[in-house]
């Protein structure tokens, strides 16, 4: 209650105490003042006290009115609230975890957003739900980039110019007046695929409303074959898992479903699982990879075969052949009797290897075909797999609800082209950028149109984007997305589990969702909160009462009594074989006046969507570890026919003809990127590059694609969507729909690639160690038998130097299985996300000053020698990937070079670094033998990096600039940033820390659990660091190395255990878990894997 | 009979032509000298002394933009990188310092072995490390990221409690260069001190009166003075001597300390001392044949002092190839595959051509010239073999410190570095920092030790008069007219 202030009588001395000249005199003037300035105090300055009485009549007048009132009327509790008012549960600078999902196209992945004080900081898998367990991958961890993207779209835009919402929810309204007339024709909506079941809802109820409307989803890398496949082999609702922890031998044909980034994590771990292996008598599971490219799944192979993309169709028959002729099914005799046979294209013995094996585990093995295999492969693979006995058993079907109004992007094309639409919404994707070209063919000028010419056919536009790109250019209205951490929602995953998407944060930069977007042309009300997705859940008859239902499906993340469960799937060979066979019918073998040219895409920009994230931009791809660009990946042997190296650029023409017989000509001019183990005349071109957004100035870290007419030196990727159509929409090669050639010559000029591996060949050192099944069970010590492994030191040796006591009760140590590791990369992003690390643009990725804190090592081992600096390259490798962190050796020989004490060693067994302390000598560096440790040399978290500034004639990076440039980074990137984290300055160095903050965090939170009693100790595998965190497979495990109990002990307890460079005695805290490979004996290439370590040039 | 007579005559012989080449020709009396030597000084600096002051004033003051330019925006300014984290900044420390070993080699331990022919080329080889040192502190200092940090290098007690780390070879190196550096100070100044004093009374004007005056610290040329001048001279040759071996020797110790393979070598602290020494004197020859033609200096700069330091170079080049060698061979029998393939890479790899150019043909061939007197004795030869080895000990600095970064343990993070044009221009800034200062040296400062000098004549000689007879080795210089 707020203090009444009385005045104190006045003295009785005669003493008169005034406040102003004004009430001395007391003059009519001066009350007639009062009375106007404070009419509901004059009384008091009058003299005239409240008295209590009046008082308490006035408080319970008040009270009794709000009482009666208002009192039923209290806002719903929502708990977006400004931070300046301070919540009560809330302590500042603590973090908050609250779960929420990122929806994906392959399905959503369960999460947990850390926030502290209101924004969203990192985002980790849920692992109460299987469909993450706990971990994520790398777009999942870079999509908290995303929210805080500076030049995220932020304002209403009609025609070009700012607007506002309120003149868009004008409009919108009209535009309802005017569809509810027609019935909605004319009405039409280009979607990305989001899974979410409100969306679904949503979407029923317009169609309601508005019979004529389309719904027409476009994803460049969902796989339109595959459900087409899908939906006749096992039924429209069909959604078809494999089950790979049940398979003891798989197939994969062009099929990268180790990619993580794929966003089905439960897969590779189940695949993984069969990979683990603690002691010799554990078995393996043995993967063959037949595929034009190397990929994730490919390194991971045990057998992999080169071999075009165009002819895996021809592959697939061969092996069908066989297996018909091992199984005599009778669904497969139906797809193979009419097929040409190509079989003697392939190594015999090779097919006939597969074949046995995949016919010696019947319901144990498993075909996986690529999703830009066309149909027939895909049905030719489930009748193999029918045949192998695989359907029900590895191959498992659920049932997700389809809707089949939904129209194709083609189909759309034609509609719009015949003028029949006349109003579109584009929800997020950018299909001027990604749509296939050549969709439609113009009635007038025969000439095929893209999708920007169709979208200037279309009366009215409504795009919503993040980004104001080049489909909001050719719209009338452009609408801000909201982030999906921005807004409510759900969705599902891959196997159909219903997940919550709950907001972490109000939209930044005033976005609406696309449930919202639906909701204003429903003419629903205004939403404020959760009450679309509420109804959505509603409908699913949660038991109880409703509130806790729904406030435990927010607080778990999923609906636990949405249940859906694996149907027993029977595969119908007779739908299967009405299919069209013009794909099956099996083109020629690509040759090196004409090649073929495969489109896939990208391991860090998917399809395009993630062009502005730095981190995904300058993260290397996993396999020809190029930064800030994509190239046209060809095998040596073809790039010695074409005269090129690594860097040269390639012109690729297509030559098509249309259905009425005009020359169509298509190029793209690209650099090349010499990569062992592709196919010969094979040139894989990764699509999600090079997108535009030309609204804006400037993109922080797009570089100048932004740019109309970037020069060379300055773009950063090449837009391989300029070579997809809508016939050809992933390999193009001659004979196939409308294409009469395919030329690839050389420029004969070179493009400014950064690349942050340059060598490749491990030059027969013991790094990566790597043996075969077999060859593990003759000899499991065979990881410490390698010239500079552990047996060779006395233990200990003498030192000149006293130590740290490490005597500290827990130790902390690291331990990467290699034989699971996949090299995703989402270990990297992660720690990029943890522990604020900034983005040094493509310049200084070329100069070497890449600061990522963990580096995936890639490798090529081949029994063929070779030599990389004299040119001569492997053409049919091995890839092995070796995670490569800090070590934290014992006896770091970073700490003993440095003259300022920056990096000491703390007693738990960190080599810990004080930045204030540092004054950056770089002696540690050049004295880490693991050259893991980061040098700041510029002021990467300050200054603009990667932007060019033009001052006259010169074009300099503003790096460059520095002290002339603006400090500071955008608002919106500080707010991403780890609070417990230093932001490093320039001139300092810095390396992984084992996340020590997450250590200290955890230490307190035991201090504080242990109270006065001694148990002080962190539990056991209680917490861990970003990387292993994030890891899909669980490759990295930290912990406790003092407690054998500990999940790291035991994995370091295992015989294959080795520390890398251990012969410098160093004593690194981080091992590794030596590389097994499982081939067939029988198979012709059996003696080249599991080599990577054999190739030993030591001398003895 | 005649016997004992015979011999005796012919050792007298043998001695007279063996020890009494003067070391001042023509028979230049003190007088000649002063006069000669001040003369430099008080003469009006002539056109060509202008000439080169201002183009290498120039390059000093862009070379401070550089490190300005450096400093403000980051080390990124240089091509360094990782693996690469020294390249031209520490290469060109370690070819200053060791162009900083001629000096006290010639003004210590020469004078301690009584090497008389030391007293022409003492004083500017002495200058001439002062000037190498200062270029060579440059560089430890602007290398750091945190410049205005690099007092945390210091031994200053701070309330933070934190001390330096002595177990880095840095750490050392920071109180080997500095007491070197003092040390080579103290050394230079007294040895000044007379000189100075000659200058103060031959000054004309009342400023140089006054400045002379002050340095000369009142040197009267008493008995007493002397006395006192040669012990302490002779105390800080003492002291400077061990100096000499062993700052270069901790110089190595940044490289030798570590485990990078070419960098870890228990040859190196000998390797690196008798480089530096090898580097200096080619340095020293540099400077002073173009200075003592320009100033007619023949008859105290002999070819007889040439012909010294030019078997010095012979000796030292020869250590330095015998070390390679050595290398070689340990990298061989040491059966460490790391290292076989660091010094397998330094001469097939990406900079092979540094190797076979800088290190075999500048530092290991050119000098074998010196093996013929003809070769010692002519002039341009001589320079030639000199810029050489100048460029090659520069190159052999890179080679050891980039080179071994390069490529170390893992393939996986081998790249080949390239510098910028701050790399360069920080160079040619130091360059011409020297030389402004070698420059301004010979302006104000008798460039030969004139009273040192002299004790070489016969006149200083206490039996002088009863010295026998010699020719004339060199034409010498034209009289000067006053």
């Amino acid at each position: 209650m707020k203090h009444v202030f009385h005045h104190p009588p006045e003295p009785s001395n005669g003493t008169k105490y005034w406040r102003g000249l004004g009430e001395l005199n007391d003059t009519p003037e001066f009350r007639q003042w009062l009375e106007r300035e404070f009419p509901p105090g004059a009384a008091e300055l009058n003299g005239d006290e409240w008295s209590r009485r009046e008082f308490v009549k006035l408080m319970g007048a008040s009270m009794a009115l709000a009482g009666v009132g208002l009192t039923s009327c209290r806002r719903p509790e929502l708990h977006l609230v400004p931070f300046t008012k301070n919540v009560e549960w809330t302590i500042p600078g603590k973090f908050l975890y609250y779960a929420t999902a990122m929806p994906r196209r392959t399905g959503a992945i369960p999460l947990i957003a850390t926030t502290v004080d209101g924004r969203p900081i990192k985002l980790e898998g849920n692992p109460l739900h299987p469909a993450s367990a706990g971990a994520t991958d790398t777009f999942v961890q870079a999509s908290i980039l995303d929210l805080y993207d500076p030049t995220r779209s932020k304002r209403f835009v009609q025609k070009g110019k700012g607007s506002t919402r309120e003149e868009f929810e004008k409009q919108i309204a009209e535009l309802r007046k005017t569809l509810l007339s027609d019935g909605g024709d004319g009405l039409a909506f280009l979607v990305e695929e989001t899974n979410s079941p409100t969306r679904e809802r949503l979407r029923a109820e317009l169609e309601k409303n508005f019979p004529g409307m389309r719904w027409c989803v476009y994803e460049p890398r969902l796989s339109v074959e595959g459900n087409a496949a899908m939906q006749t082999a096992f039924g429209a609702n069909a959604r078809v898992l494999q089950k790979l922890d049940r398979a003891d031998v798989i197939l994969a044909l062009d099929s990268d479903f180790l990619d993580c980034g794929q966003g089905d994590l439960e897969t590779v771990r189940a695949f993984t699982s069969r990979r683990r292996v603690s002691a010799p008598k554990d078995s393996m599971n043995r993967l063959y990879v037949v595929e034009h490219r190397f990929t994730l799944t490919g390194a991971m192979a045990d057998h992999r075969l080169r071999c075009p993309a165009s002819q895996i169709p021809a592959f697939a028959h061969a092996l069908a052949t066989k297996i018909l002729a091992g199984t005599n099914d009778a669904s497969l005799a139906s797809l193979v009797e009419t097929s040409q046979d190509a079989s003697n294209t392939f190594d015999q013995e090779w097919i006939d290897g597969v074949a046995s094996d995949l016919m010696a585990k019947p319901g144990a093995s498993l075909v996986i075909a690529g999703p830009t295999q066309p149909v027939a492969v895909h049905v030719l693979v489930y009748a193999i797999n029918a045949a192998l006995k695989n359907v029900g058993q590895t191959l498992i079907v659920r049932q997700v609800p389809r809707n089949a109004k939904t129209i194709d992007i083609a189909q759309l094309a034609t509609e719009i082209s015949d003028g029949r639409i006349k109003q579109l919404f584009i929800f997020g994707g950018d299909p001027v950028y990604n749509a296939p070209r050549g969709l439609v063919e113009d009635p007038q000028t025969e000439l095929p149109l893209d999708w920007a010419d169709l979208q200037k056919k279309v009366p009215s536009i409504v795009r919503v984007g993040y980004h104001e790109d080049a489909t909001s250019e050719l719209s009338q209205w452009h609408i801000p997305l909201a982030h999906y951490l921005e807004s409510w929602g759900d969705a599902l995953t891959a196997r159909g589990d219903y997940l919550s998407i709950q907001p972490m944060i109000v939209p930044l930069f005033g976005g609406l969702s696309e449930i919202e977007l639906m909701n204003m042309l429903l003419g629903g009300p205004k939403v404020q909160g959760p009450e679309l997705a509420q109804e959505t859940f509603r409908l699913t008859n949660p038991p109880g009462d409703f509130q806790t239902v729904w406030s435990r499906f927010l607080h778990d993340g999923f609906a636990a009594h949405v249940q859906s469960s694996d149907q027993p799937a029977s595969f119908n060979a007779g739908a299967a074989a009405t299919l069209p066979r013009d794909s099956s019918s099996l083109s020629a073998a690509p040759t090196a006046e004409s090649p073929e040219i495969v489109l896939t895409g990208s391991y860090s920009m998917d399809d395009g969507r993630y062009a502005n994230n730095g981190w995904l931009q300058e993260l290397p791809d996993p396999i020809t570890k190029l930064s800030w660009d994509n190239g046209a990946s060809i095998s040596p042997a073809y790039a010695k026919k074409l005269g090129v190296e690594t860097g040269d650029l390639l012109r690729i023409a297509i030559n098509e003809k249309s259905a009425s017989g005009q020359q169509i000509k298509r190029e793209l001019v690209i650099a090349a990127v010499v990569s062992p183990g592709h196919a010969d005349n094979s040139v894989t071109v990764t699509l999600g590059w090079a997108r535009k957004m030309p609204q804006f100035v400037e993109l922080p870290y797009a570089g100048a694609n932004l740019k109309e007419k970037p020069g060379l030196t300055e773009q950063a990727g090449f837009n391989g969507y300029f070579l997809r159509t809508a016939a050809n929409p992933h390999v193009a090669v001659a004979g196939g729909k409308g294409i009469e050639s395919v030329q690839v010559t050389k420029v004969g000029r070179t493009y400014p690639f950064s690349i942050t591996q340059e060598h490749f060949s491990i030059e027969g050192r013991g790094l990566v160690r790597e043996a075969t099944l077999e060859g593990y069970r003759a000899n499991n010590e065979f990881a410490k038998k390698i010239p500079g492994g552990e047996e060779q030191l006395p233990h200990p040796p003498p030192s000149l130097y006293t130590h740290p006591p490490l005597d500290a009760p827990q130790q902390w140590g690291m331990s990467i299985d290699l034989n699971v590791c996949t090299g995703c990369n989402a270990c990297v992003i992660a720690c990029q996300a943890e522990n604020n690390i900034p983005v040094v643009g493509k310049l200084q990725v070329a100069h070497g000053r890449i600061m990522h804190w963990i580096r995936i090592d890639r490798y090529y081992a081949s029994r063929e020698p070779f030599n990389q600096d004299r040119g001569v390259w492997p053409e049919h490798p091995e890839m092995v990937f070796q995670p490569m962190p800090c070590q934290h050796c014992e006896n770091a020989p970073c700490e003993t070079v440095c003259p300022v004490n920056a990096t000491v060693h703390s007693e738990d067994g960190l080599n810990v670094m004080a930045y204030n302390r540092c004054i950056g000598t770089r002696f540690c560096s050049n004295n880490c033998p693991y050259k893991v440790r980061r040098f700041n040399y510029f002021d990467y978290n300050q200054r603009p990096v990667g932007k060019r500034k033009l001052v006259g004639a010169l074009n300099i990076y503003e790096e460059y600039f520095a002290p002339l440039t603006t400090k500071g980074a955008p608002d919106t990137m500080k707010m991403q940033k780890n609070p417990n984290v230093t932001v490093r300055m320039r001139g300092v160095m810095e390396k992984c820390t084992y996340c020590v903050q997450r250590i200290q965090e955890a230490k307190i939170a035991a201090l504080a659990r242990a109270g006065a009693s001694a148990d002080t100790l962190i539990p056991r595998d209680s917490f861990t660091t970003a990387c292993a965190q994030a890891c899909p497979t669980e490759a990295i495990v930290f912990g406790d190395i003092k407690d054998p109990e500990s999940r790291v002990s035991k994995m370091k307890e295992q015989d294959r255990n080795y520390r890398i460079l251990d012969y410098l005695n160093v004593v690194p805290r981080t091992s590794y878990l030596a590389r097994l490979r499982n081939p067939n004996p029988k198979m012709p290439d059996a003696k080249d894997v599991g080599i990577a370590s054999l190739v030993e040039t030591l001398p003895e | 009979m005649d016997g004992a007579p015979a011999a005796a005559q012919e050792v007298q012989e043998a001695e007279r032509r063996i020890a009494h080449v003067p070391l001042v020709l023509n028979r230049r009396n003190f007088d000649w000298l002063t006069e000669r030597i001040s003369g430099v000084i008080e003469q009006p600096a002539p056109r060509w002394w202008w000439v080169i002051f201002a183009i290498t004033a120039s390059a000093a003051t862009f070379g401070l933009f550089c490190i300005g330019y450096q400093i403000s925006t980051g080390v990124g300014t240089w091509g360094n990188q990782i693996p690469v984290g020294w390249a031209w900044d520490i290469t060109n420390f370690v070819f200053w310092i060791g162009i900083g070993h001629a000096g006290t080699l010639i003004s210590a331990i020469l004078f301690l072995l009584r090497q008389k022919w030391r007293t022409s080329i003492n004083r500017s080889a002495e200058a001439m490390t002062l000037f190498a040192v200062i270029c060579a502190a440059i560089f430890p200092g602007i290398h750091v990221g945190r410049f205005w940090m690099a007092w945390y290098m210091a031994p200053i007690p701070n309330n933070w409690g934190i001390w330096q780390n002595f177990r880095s070879a840095l750490m050392w190196d920071v109180f080997a260069v500095s007491t070197y550096f003092t040390v080579s100070v103290l050394f230079w100044y007294t040895g000044l001190v007379p000189d100075l004093a000659t200058l103060r009374d031959r000054a004309t004007t009342r400023i140089r009166k006054f400045l002379f005056g002050i340095f000369a610290l009142g040197w009267r040329g008493s008995n007493r003075h002397w006395r006192h001048y040669e012990m302490a001279y002779l105390l800080l040759a003492g002291l400077s001597t061990p100096l000499v071996l062993s700052v270069h020797s901790v110089v190595s110790f940044d490289f030798a300390s570590t485990l990078v393979p070419t960098w870890h070598t228990t040859i190196f602290p000998p390797y690196f001392v008798a480089g530096a020494i090898f580097g200096g004197f080619a340095m020293v020859l540099t400077l002073l044949l173009p200075a003592r033609a320009i100033f007619k200096l023949q008859d105290v700069i002999t070819p007889q002092h040439v012909d010294k330091m030019a078997k010095i170079i012979l000796l030292t080049g020869s250590f330095v190839g015998y070390a390679y060698t050595m290398e070689f061979f340990i990298a061989w029998y040491s059966g460490d595959h790391y290292e076989r393939f660091a010094f397998w890479n330094r001469i097939f790899g990406p900079y092979w051509w540094y190797w076979w150019f800088g290190m075999l043909f500048c530092n290991v061939v050119s000098p074998q010239l010196f093996w013929f007197r003809w070769c010692r004795h002519n002039v341009l030869v001589v320079f030639f073999v000199c810029m050489c080895v100048n460029a090659g000990m520069w190159f052999e600095r890179f080679i050891i410190i980039a080179g071994g970064l390069v490529r170390d343990f893992l393939p996986s993070s081998w790249r080949v570095y390239h510098p910028t044009w701050v790399d360069i221009w920080t160079y040619i800034g130091t360059i011409g920092i020297f030389t402004s200062l070698f420059l301004l040296f010979i302006r104000f400062l008798p460039m030969i030790a004139m009273s040192e000098v002299k004790t070489a004549t016969p006149e200083a000689d206490p039996h002088y008069g009863e010295a026998p007879e010699i020719e004339s080795v060199s034409s010498g210089g034209k009289e000067r007219t006053r």
